[in-house]
């Protein structure tokens, strides 16, 4: 079963499309990644499906419910960009009352949430008092209130020291593993490499790729080769005539995930390579190249 | 609903809050305590014109009687809506006018407007999502500070008050000290339908201003240009200012004003109370309906 669903979501503010034509589907259980530069539409996007704006067009099922529906947004635990809390009340006061504005006040639940988030020791601090990252946490705790079926959270992990970050993606993994989805933006992309199940890119409001993490870095590798100085004028017309070639610091970066066939192309021309490496390119690299693609795309087709 | 009122009156359990309606307690004291003072020290010196000053023509005698009359009746008056049953005439009042509007406008601004200034309205929408429901809890809970405010308003007055009187040496009060409870607690039921009133504009002006200030000044201001346009003959009839001045039967000030309206409002046209009733109840539901008409717009906090 998908927990969101969206079809054709569109969402203009005025002359600009800040959303356009997005479909996405999530499915229970998964930790989806939603990546995208500043300016893209994550943002705009988390505040449709969570009701805060309406899309301009598009439709998008919550839970399995088509919004505009409350009940399926106050089912759903969120955490949008920075957390925003009651600095007068406590940790612990500000869990209370947004326990209490979504109609529920299980018993031990405020204390499941903040062990779960470390926030224990200073629940009773008054959250002016906190740190970013401890506000982050508070975050997490209050989208983990009740046990929703979904999170949908924007950057997770910001604000957090590496000890931090590693709780957190362990509480994402735990919770997916036990059947929670969790939507997540990010811009940390080994983040997002470690954690999700799937990843989708947006940019400029479009959606550019979306698939599993490893299948995203790695469905375009290529091949490094250097050559001596001599041979490099050979070399790169050899390479040049099969595969997209570009010369990179003293290399040729060729776009072919075999080495074997580019090592081979050098040889029958008589060109010596002194190395040959096959490259995934990180996904933070994949990432960059997209959204450069992405923009060109977009810029195109006006 | 009622977890989401809770809430929102936990979210109330803050300095702004509390010195707000301090404030406001406090100025009641101050205006009972000025007005005692004042009493005695017109008591001492009756307003006797220059010409009756040495002149003892029977004229002047008359005059000089009848300021004395004059004084002693103020005195004795200011004495008697010191006493603890006639407080409350104090205490509604203030909290019917101007003192009262501007404790809503203070608490509005922070309860309501704030959510968007922090950015919590966000957090808040995403827990109820039914924003009638929270506007609701919102015009409720403004509103429930309200009276809790003329409550306290009520309660230090009626102890204190007559420390006050007493203490400027005023002369007994006439009647006894629980004599006019039940005209004072009418008083005090009256302004309670008007701090509504104060409530709905400010829930509303929450959702135009979507912040704190322009929430404040968006709930004083329009009361305060109704005040000006109440004064006015044939419009004035039908502004929320002389709606509140029929319901409350404000009358005019003694040494002890009974509010900060009546002398603000102009002599207009005067309605019925039951208008007045109906004309507030009419601008509630206007503000209600500006509500949900904003409220219903994207929330992009």
């Amino acid at each position: 079963m998908n927990v969101i669903s969206c079809t054709h979501l569109t969402k203009r503010f005025g002359a600009t499309v800040a959303v356009s034509e997005l479909d996405l589907d999530v499915a229970a259980g998964q930790v989806y990644g939603f990546l995208g530069p500043n300016g893209a539409g994550k943002t705009t996007t988390i505040r449709m499906l969570l009701g805060l704006i309406a899309p301009t067009a598009g439709h998008i099922r919550l839970l399995g419910r088509p919004l505009p529906d409350p009940r399926a947004v106050s089912r759903t635990g969120s955490m949008i960009e920075e957390p925003a809390f009651y600095p007068w009340l406590t940790g612990r006061q500000n869990l209370q009352v947004t326990a209490w504005a979504g109609g529920s006040h299980p018993a031990g639940e405020l204390g499941r949430v903040l062990d779960a988030t470390g926030l224990g020791a200073v629940a009773g601090r008054k959250v002016r008092t906190y740190s970013q990252g401890m506000r982050q946490r508070l975050g997490l705790a209050a989208a983990m209130l009740g046990r929703p079926p979904l999170l949908v959270i924007d950057e997770p992990t910001n604000g957090l020291d590496p000890a931090g970050i590693r709780e957190v993606r362990g509480l994402l993994r735990d919770l997916a593993d036990s059947g929670t989805a969790v939507f997540m933006s990010s811009h940390l992309l080994a983040e997002v490499e470690q954690v999700c199940d799937r990843v989708a890119v947006i940019v400029a409001g479009r959606l550019v790729e979306e698939g599993p993490p490893a299948r995203l870095g790695a469905i375009r590798r290529r091949v490094r080769v250097r050559v001596g100085a001599a041979d490099a004028e050979a070399a790169g017309r050899l390479l040049a005539a099969r595969w997209t070639t570009r010369p990179l610091d003293g290399h040729f970066v060729v776009e072919h995930d075999s080495g074997r066939d580019v090592n081979a192309a050098l040889v029958a021309g008589g060109v010596i390579a002194e190395s040959v490496a096959v490259e995934a390119p990180r996904l933070e690299d994949r990432f960059l190249e997209i959204v450069e693609e992405g923009t060109h795309a977009v810029a195109a087709g006006g | 609903m009622l977890w989401l009122l809770a809430a929102e009156l936990r979210k109330l359990v803050r300095p702004l809050v509390w010195g707000t309606a301090l404030a406001i307690v406090a100025f009641c004291l101050l205006i009972t305590w000025g007005a005692a003072n004042n009493a005695r020290a017109r008591l001492a010196s009756p307003r006797i014109p220059d010409v009756c000053d040495q002149a003892a023509t029977a004229q002047c005698r008359l005059v000089v009687a009848h300021a004395h009359a004059a004084a002693r009746a103020a005195a004795a008056a200011t004495a008697q809506l010191a006493q603890p049953g006639e407080v409350g005439h104090v205490a509604a009042g203030m909290l019917a006018s101007l003192p009262g509007l501007l404790l809503i406008a203070m608490i509005a601004g922070g309860h309501w407007g704030g959510e968007w200034g922090s950015r919590t309205i966000r957090q808040l929408l995403c827990r109820e999502g039914r924003r009638g429901r929270v506007l609701a809890a919102k015009w409720l809970s403004t509103w429930i500070a309200g009276v809790l405010t003329l409550l306290a308003c009520l309660v230090v007055l009626a102890g204190a008050a007559p420390v006050i009187a007493a203490g400027a040496g005023l002369p007994a009060a006439h009647a006894g000290l629980w004599a006019g409870l039940g005209s004072s607690l009418s008083a005090a039921g009256r302004a309670v339908v008007v701090l509504g009133l104060f409530a709905a504009i400010g829930t509303a002006a929450g959702t135009v201003g979507r912040g704190q200030l322009a929430t404040t000044a968006l709930t004083a201001g329009p009361m305060l240009l109704a005040l000006l346009v109440a004064g006015i003959a044939g419009l004035g009839r039908l502004s929320p200012a002389s709606f509140v001045q029929a319901w409350m039967a404000f009358g005019p000030a003694g040494y002890l004003p009974t509010n900060f309206w009546s002398r603000f409002a102009g002599a207009g046209p005067s309605l019925g109370e039951l208008a007045g009733l109906a004309g507030i109840l009419v601008t509630i539901a206007v503000a209600a309906a500006i509500a949900r008409w904003r409220f219903a717009a994207d929330v992009t906090a």
